[in-house]
């Protein structure tokens, strides 16, 4: 809304720029005109100081300078606009262009310099170049003074042209001049009134959006703390939950076992001296009981640390999978591995396991397999692990299938993977592994 | 960079020397037009038949040593509307390369700006010498100490003399060194009630004023810039006063024209170029046609020689040109080339600008041309005395404005009978005063 205010006053000083020096130019002709239609150009030569050269001429070649001014005006707005420097070449040239009208017209018109003071203002950034530019065109309006300059050079002057009318006529010109170098000037004082409004009003939205920040700012910490606090909460009740529950397995297991075991041998010692045979029965009984809750404690055991990976080396684990698997369905699993040590990081050993568990999954749910061949192998620093069914594959192969999880689980190691639908389907990855010394 | 961009390069290098061929041999080909700006008839109002003859011969010499250059020159432009002719070109930016000066315009036209500074011109061209001219005629082309215009023409103000007049009252021609007691004497003399009315009907003299007794005091009126004025100094009051004891041998009979015409008075101050136009064929059947009569210098003051004031007609360059050179090379055709000034005395009324010319025998022998038989021709060598020792009228802004106040005041004091010493005071104060604003 601001800057579009500025803009119309930029236009509106622009166009009393052009009206002013258009007036001048063409006074001088149109007088010099009647002058010499009414027969007293001798008469009036003794009234003037300088004449100029041609005043016909310097009319078109004012227009034509301000056309130039508007075109490297436009440039500037539309062409240079987030460009610093060939603004400063196009401001140059505004300067350089307003001198020249102000020649032209022999300093009988230099407010021109404003409407250079006004793009200056606009457009340079930087305070040093601005108040160089500024400076530069300051000194321009003070110097190009015309009652300053008659001085020292001998220049043609407007009002010579004016008094030539009657008084009543040279009233109005004289007016109409001086009215419009006044609106020059009271544009200009609007605009950079205007302009420090706005500037001020930047500074209070900085303000304004910094106190903001700073409360948001607050407001997180606030929340951070009381996160950390529930984290704490969280984790303690998670620790008694556990206490809880092993508190439980223990009592579930241990304690009936043991219970079974203690009073079992209580029997045992009762009878042991009237029956030697049934004191034997009865701790084979135990012995059975003994090894029941033995059986579990490793079942409450492993039930504490849920994943079989956890607890077993790779190799193992697989191994462990694909029993399962056999053992619930008629499919058959070849596992080979060509690599003599199964040990890899964590991650990595968790990947590789994930896969084999999903490709195995997908090719009985979706493949329908019958017959399941995994290999592994270390193809340079990577491990190709190839798991091929010989299932009715896919004829497009859809994510979902699961194998957007595969290859999410491949790419978190910057490997690769491929999917392959012929004579079945096979899942092709490529792993590189951070091969540890210590697992040659 | 590819073949493609050399190519290219090199096709609009050799668009851009075609370009500038082509423009060389347009600029070659191309006829300058020079304009110059003169009018018809004399500058000192007196008849004159060949006005343009001078100047179509200077044109016919100058287009044949210059090729594709055409002097253009606007005729029909008469004396009395020259100046408004030009103002009006001026103040369009439309005035010719050179051009003529009236006297009362030289000032300002200086001054403003539109003439250009011959100076530096003058002092770069070898064949240029301006000792060739009258120094008083230069002069009348300085403003401000430099050279704005070089003289054309001259002309130096003689004094007629009415030979019969004198012959009837016993008294002979006076000399050409004759002085303001000899004047006096003569007009003194003659100075009388012929048919015994007991009103004057002879006189001495007619028009004499006192500037002309000033000038041949040797009074100086002004400073060289035009601050001060110099009416209380002795050589001016002298004049003053000599002025009025002619003025007064009249007895408060004002002399006239007529008086002058019927042959009743001795003297009169006379411009050079009416003596030329009325003595000799074919107008000399015009005017002074009841006596004999004849033309001397001016007598001198006290102080002062057989001088008198020189009006010179000048020519300038526009200092908008864009001929210089051209202009110039005009300029001195007509104003410095010794075959175009000796035409002055074939086709002009005046005198030329040069001493060599002037004083020539081939001037003497033109001169002497249309005179009849038993008359002679004022000495052209005199003539160029008068010319080199002229007074050349002071060139300032406000010169014509304060001389005019001057008459004016000294011409009542003249007739009022005031205290001259007080009075040329007082007017002194005055005009510096006005010269100081």
């Amino acid at each position: 809304m601001q800057k579009l205010k500025l803009h119309d006053i930029r236009l509106v000083i622009m166009f009393v720029n052009f009206i002013a020096v258009f007036f001048v130019v063409v006074s001088i002709a149109w007088t010099t005109e009647r002058i010499c239609s009414n027969y007293e150009a001798r008469e009036f030569l003794d009234t003037i100081h300088a004449l100029p050269k041609h005043p016909m001429t310097n009319v078109y070649i004012v227009v034509l300078l301000y056309a130039l001014l508007i075109a490297a005006f436009v440039v500037r707005e539309r062409l240079y606009a987030n460009q610093p420097s060939k603004i400063y070449v196009t401001l140059i040239l505004d300067f350089a262009i307003s001198a020249a009208i102000v020649g032209v017209m022999n300093f009988n018109y230099n407010g021109i310099f404003f409407l250079v003071f006004t793009e200056v203002i606009y457009y340079v950034k930087g305070n040093k170049g601005k108040y160089l530019m500024i400076c530069l065109a300051l000194i321009s309006f003070l110097l190009t003074d015309q009652k300053l300059l008659s001085i020292s050079y001998n220049l043609y002057s407007i009002n010579d042209y004016f008094n030539y009318y009657d008084a009543s006529v040279q009233q109005y010109l004289i007016g109409a001049y001086n009215l419009l170098g006044s609106l020059n000037i009271i544009l200009f004082i609007i605009y950079c009134s205007l302009m420090i409004q706005q500037q001020r009003g930047t500074i209070e939205e900085v303000n304004m959006l910094y106190e903001e920040l700073r409360r948001t700012n607050a407001d997180l910490q606030n929340a951070n703390g009381q996160l950390a606090e529930y984290a704490k909460i969280t984790e303690h009740m998670g620790e008694t939950k556990e206490r809880n529950r092993l508190a439980r397995e223990i009592h579930d297991t241990l304690g009936h076992t043991l219970t079974g075991i203690s009073v079992g041998i209580d029997a045992c010692i009762a009878t042991v001296e009237v029956s030697p045979k049934e004191a034997k029965a009865h701790l084979e009984r135990i012995s059975e009981v003994a090894r029941n809750g033995l059986l579990d404690i490793r079942r409450s055991v492993n039930e504490l640390k849920p994943d079989s990976l956890e607890r077993l080396n790779l190799e193992t684990a697989i191994l462990k999978m694909i029993t399962d698997m056999k053992s619930v369905t008629d499919m058959e699993i070849y596992f080979d591995c060509k690599i003599r040590k199964l040990k890899f990081d964590e991650d990595e050993e968790s990947a590789i396991y994930r896969v084999i568990q999903e490709s195995v999954t997908n090719a009985l749910r979706h493949g329908k397999a019958s017959l399941v061949r995994i290999t592994m192998e270390k193809e340079e620093n990577m491990v190709l692990l190839t798991i091929k069914d010989n299932g009715i594959g896919c004829a497009e192969i859809k994510s979902g299938f699961g194998t957007k999880h595969i290859m999410e689980r491949i790419g978190m190691l910057n490997g690769t993977v491929e999917f392959r639908s012929e004579n079945g389907f096979s899942v092709i990855a490529r792993i590189p592994i951070r091969w540890g010394e210590e697992y040659d | 960079m590819n073949r493609r961009k050399k190519i290219s390069i090199g096709g609009l290098a050799v668009c851009a020397a075609a370009l500038l061929a082509g423009a060389c041999i347009y600029q070659s080909k191309k006829t300058t037009v020079l304009e110059v700006g003169i009018f018809a008839g004399s500058n000192w109002d007196v008849a004159n038949a060949n006005s343009y003859v001078i100047i179509d011969k200077a044109v016919e010499k100058f287009e044949a040593t210059h090729k594709n250059v055409k002097v253009h020159y606007y005729s029909g432009i008469r004396k009395e509307d020259y100046s408004e002719w030009f103002s009006r070109q001026l103040l369009r930016g439309k005035e010719p390369d050179v051009f003529m000066v009236l006297g009362e315009d030289f000032n300002q036209f200086a001054e403003i700006g539109i003439m250009k500074d011959l100076e530096p011109l003058m002092g770069a061209d070898p064949e240029f010498d301006k000792n060739a001219y009258y120094a008083t005629t230069l002069r009348s082309g300085q403003y401000d100490g430099r050279q704005y215009a070089l003289p054309y023409e001259t002309v130096p103000m003689l004094m007629f003399v009415n030979k019969s007049l004198l012959n009837k009252e016993g008294l002979s021609v006076p000399d050409n060194d004759w002085t303001w007691d000899d004047l006096y004497q003569i007009s003194e003399r003659i100075t009388k009630d012929r048919d015994g009315d007991g009103l004057l009907d002879q006189f001495g003299m007619y028009n004499y004023g006192w500037m002309e007794a000033a000038y041949s005091n040797g009074a100086e009126l002004f400073d060289e810039n035009g601050r001060e004025s110099y009416f209380n100094d002795d050589k001016v009051t002298e004049a003053v006063r000599f002025a009025k004891q002619i003025s007064d041998l009249s007895q408060m009979r004002k002399v006239t024209k007529d008086d002058f015409d019927a042959g009743n008075v001795a003297f009169m101050p006379l411009p050079f170029t009416e003596y030329r136009t009325y003595k000799t064929y074919p107008y000399k059947i015009k005017k002074y046609t009841k006596f004999q009569w004849d033309c001397i210098t001016l007598p001198a003051g006290k102080s002062g020689g057989n001088t008198s004031v020189i009006d010179t007609l000048l020519m300038g360059i526009s200092s908008n040109t864009n001929q210089e050179r051209l202009a110039w090379e005009f300029l001195k055709l007509l104003t410095y080339d010794e075959e175009i000034q000796m035409d002055l005395f074939r086709y002009s009324q005046g005198v030329s600008v040069l001493k060599e010319v002037t004083q020539s025998k081939e001037a003497e022998a033109i001169l002497q041309e249309d005179m009849e038989k038993n008359e002679k021709f004022i000495d052209n060598r005199l003539v160029s005395d008068v010319i080199e020792n002229g007074v050349v009228t002071p060139k300032f802004q406000k010169y014509s404005e304060v001389i005019t106040m001057a008459d004016s005041e000294i011409n009542r004091i003249i007739e009022n009978d005031d205290n001259i010493e007080n009075s040329m005071r007082i007017l002194q104060r005055q005009i510096n005063q006005y010269l100081r604003r």
